[in-house]
């Protein structure tokens, strides 16, 4: 049954001659669930803000939205407020009330239910999401993960019979990323609930998904099964970039026909498709000076007298020169270690040197001119201004002399820009410091596929020019393709190190996808690039045999 | 196993009101004691042989009080012996000693109260008065947190910018200003779309409910009835006036009629309600204990 129709669907803001959506029909059968993917500006949030009526920007609007045979304007106030749901992107803002229990219940309490029935239908979501075990916590307490599967099951105890997600995984870790997307596939088989998600990370929804529909310049431009649409893809379309591996492998070795998408149908294409006489690429040596920027030498640190270390006797070298990345699970330290090195966190015992001179041989600040600079996760918190210009004249930042153009951002508000602009802007203003010493937190956590390899891009220049990169990141693809050396963090101590070719080919799990779709083919091969140079060294696989 | 602090937040409410409240009326000594030592009683059982700091600091707030009385009142009748020419009266004597102990009596009832009244279970009952005031204070405590953590990222972050200096006073007053003035930019930013997630949820779609974790039991309305009952009593017992107590220019003497001894016991079943509940709901657990 047709669950959502949307038919000639266009729509311009206030004021703006151009139309963000243009024309845009496409359909949805009950108990699908379906990834709306497109690039940047191509409508696609707007298209799942004009599904949902409460949300629904001003602007003209022309075209028909129709929920389960009706106009979405039909429907009475409690209706489209329960059936619809909508999960945003940002986890800690959709949240409304201060424990975990009143936040489930709020939806329930204003549609006016009796609290005999609110008690069931909270219990019963509870604990088919597993959030019974902090039921009676305070929201603060939650992580984002947590926070974001609480905003699902909120929305879920209304029983909505479409699910309407934007970008809900793109402020979470890798692992609480999938955790929710797996979540809401359960969501789809158990209950035949309809899905519309909006996402940029596609590696892991797409395997998951029903129907792929592609948004260009507010039009659909495919709409189908995730095989149909990715197999008809054109070889240099910016949105391969964003597909899984397997299928972007076999696209950009001009493969035609049906396309590979799970790990395991990618592997068996390896096989039949390419030869694999040589079986690995020979290693760069990668030269490096034996000064260090940064090192810790048994570093223990704590938040709390009566909790356990976070940093338990950590040792760690950087040197001078290097981009290095620190890889490891949540709570394994990561983020705690770039805290001592910034002087912002205390270690109770152990050593720490920048540059070959103590911490506390820094006086008055002088660690934080010209010498070392932090660039946090949430980025957000580096603005304190009201537009891009007057944050580069706070930090006497020069736009000339970076290597890359933000001109075009100046006029704007920091919070009004995305969150790869964001990053930009808040590297300029770390940079107008000239650290020697760069710390990273997570930089990647809201770039898209394009944008990050235009910030690979970027930090090889900065290596280029001299200075040193300490990266601390969930992203093993982002990390194999930049790091000269990385480690592993856990239980706050690095328990392995090595440039990345070696760091990945031993680790079974934490790896990258490359060397998980070529491990029984070829030898260590860790990045993409690497993959396709060794795929087209060998040659196809008919070719050979012929 | 749910012993009284369990019990429904209203209940635990009322009875904290009704056990100080009699307290704060009256000045008869029975009563004073009953409360100082019930008071003390139900905290030393929560907390055990913990704390000694805390009841030493009352200690020493309970002598300075009822030391002063003594020698800066010269009122009663008998005197006592003379300090720099002024007379100490037995009468002020035991005045300050009952007075503080009442109000330290009546400190160590709030100190239990507030222990137990999580900011939930006030909210809970802050909500029977009105559910929209629950949901504004739900909502109020959950920006209270949000910012107080924000605060502190961004002051960490222009930290390790090197953007926020504390040298001086005015440095670390300016460098505090704009963090609070980006700290109002995130809060608008935030409530535009805090606002819009709950119309998603539709909020102003009609007339709400308001959903609470606690139950009423059969057992805390007879918690409850039993509170009123002796609360009742003893305020009968008070306007009989077989309960008022003079202490200047002489002691009263202590009733014994009918209505006075019903206010002691009512009022003493009243302060050991508690202490009762803890105990039969700790033999009952035991008794079930035993069939497991």
């Amino acid at each position: 049954m047709e669950i959502l129709k949307i038919e000639d669907l266009s729509f311009s803001y206030p004021g703006s001659e151009s139309r963000v959506l243009d024309g845009a029909s496409f359909s949805l059968l009950e108990g699908e669930l379906c990834v709306l993917a497109g690039s940047t500006g191509s409508g696609k949030s707007t298209l799942l803000r004009l599904i949902k009526r409460e949300l629904s920007p001003r602007g003209e609007k022309s075209g028909r939205v129709i929920f389960e045979g009706r106009e979405i304007e039909e429907l009475d106030a409690r209706e489209a407020a329960s059936a619809i749901g909508f999960v945003m992107q940002k986890p800690e803002q959709q949240i409304v009330c201060d424990t975990v229990w009143h936040e489930l219940a709020f939806g329930l309490e204003n549609l006016g239910l009796s609290r005999a029935d609110i008690a069931i239908r909270v219990a019963e979501m509870a604990s088919y999401f597993g959030i019974d075990a902090w039921y009676d916590k305070k929201v603060s307490e939650l992580s984002g993960g947590q926070k974001q599967l609480l905003n699902l099951a909120s929305v879920m105890v209304m029983r909505p019979r479409l699910l309407l997600l934007d970008e809900p995984t793109s402020q979470l870790d890798p692992i609480a990323a999938t955790e929710f997307m797996h979540t809401v596939r359960k969501l789809v088989n158990d209950l035949a609930l309809s899905v519309i998600i909006v996402e940029h990370r596609l590696e892991e929804i797409i395997p998951l998904c029903d129907r792929l529909v592609l948004l260009d310049g507010g039009r659909v431009l495919k709409s189908g099964s995730p095989r149909e649409v990715i197999s008809t893809l054109d070889r240099d379309s910016e949105s391969i970039m964003a597909m899984p591996i397997s299928a972007r492998i076999a696209h950009k070795l001009g493969f035609r026909g049906e396309c590979p998408i799970s790990m395991r149908e990618g592997r068996e294409w390896l096989r039949a498709n390419c030869q694999n006489f040589i079986r690995s690429l020979e290693a760069k040596e990668t030269e490096s000076s034996g000064e260090l920027a940064l090192s810790f030498e048994g570093v223990c640190f704590r938040y709390d007298k009566a909790l356990p270390d976070a940093l338990a006797s950590l040792d760690l070298e950087v040197k001078v020169g290097e981009i290095f990345c620190v890889l490891g699970g949540n709570g394994s330290g990561k983020s705690t270690a770039l805290g001592v090195a910034s002087g912002t966190l205390k270690a109770y015992s152990g050593k720490v040197k920048v540059f070959g001179k103590k911490l506390s041989d820094y006086k008055n600040g002088s660690l934080y001119f010209e010498c070392l600079s932090l660039l946090p996760q949430d980025v957000q918190n580096v603005f304190l201004k009201n537009s891009v210009k007057e944050e580069l004249e706070d930090a006497r930042a020069d736009i000339s002399a970076l290597p890359f153009d933000i001109s075009h951002l100046l006029s704007r508000h920091p919070y009004d820009l995305s969150g790869g602009e964001q990053q930009i802007v808040a590297l300029a203003k770390v940079l107008a410091r000239k650290p020697r010493l760069l710390l990273l937190d997570e930089p990647t956590k809201a770039l898209d596929a394009a944008k990050k390899q235009a910030f690979v891009e970027l930090l090889r220049h900065l290596k280029a020019d001299g200075m040193t990169i300490l990266i601390v990141t969930h992203d093993v693809e982002f990390a194999a393709s930049v790091a000269d050396r990385c480690a592993l963090f856990f239980r706050g101590e690095a328990v392995s190190c090595a440039e990345p070719t070696r760091f990945f080919s031993d680790n079974n799990f934490y790896t990258t996808s490359a060397r998980r779709l070529s491990r029984s083919h070829y030898d260590r091969v860790v990045t993409e690039d690497a993959l396709l140079a060794l795929c087209r060294l060998n040659g196809r696989a008919e070719e050979g045999a012929r | 196993m749910r012993d009284f602090e369990n019990t429904n937040p209203i209940v635990v409410t009322v009875y904290f009101f009704a056990v100080s409240g009699i307290c704060m009326f009256v000045s008869h000594p029975i009563l004073l004691a009953l409360s100082f030592f019930g008071a003390l009683g139900y905290f030393i059982s929560r907390h055990g042989a913990r704390k000694v700091g805390l009841h030493l600091a009352m200690l020493a707030f309970l002598l300075t009080l009822a030391l002063i009385n003594p020698l800066v009142s010269s009122a009663g009748a008998t005197q006592l012996f003379f300090i720099n020419n002024s007379p100490v009266t037995l009468e002020a004597t035991l005045y300050g000693i009952f007075a503080s102990g009442a109000v330290v009596g009546v400190i160590y009832w709030f100190l239990s109260y507030t222990e137990i009244m999580t900011s939930d279970k006030l909210l809970y009952v802050l909500s029977r008065l009105s559910p929209k005031l629950s949901l504004v204070l739900s909502m109020a405590l959950r920006y209270v947190a949000l910012l107080a953590a924000q605060r502190k990222k961004i002051r960490q972050t222009q930290i390790a910018l090197g953007l926020y200096s504390d040298g001086n006073i005015i440095d670390r007053v300016r460098g505090e200003m704009r963090v609070f003035s980006v700290l109002v930019s995130f809060a608008l930013e935030n409530g535009i779309i805090t606002a819009d997630s709950m119309a998603a949820r539709g909020y102003g779609s009609g007339r709400r409910t308001s959903f609470a974790i606690f139950k009423f039991s059969s057992r805390d309305i007879f918690t409850l009835a039993l509170i009123l009952i002796f609360f009742a009593l003893t305020v009968a017992s008070m306007a009989t006036g077989a309960l008022d107590f003079e202490f200047y220019p002489y002691l009263s003497p202590i009733k014994t009629d009918l209505w006075a001894v019903i206010g002691y016991i009512s009022y003493g079943m009243l302060v050991l309600l508690p202490t009762f509940a803890q105990m039969e709901e700790r033999a009952r657990w035991k008794y079930l204990r035993s069939k497991i």
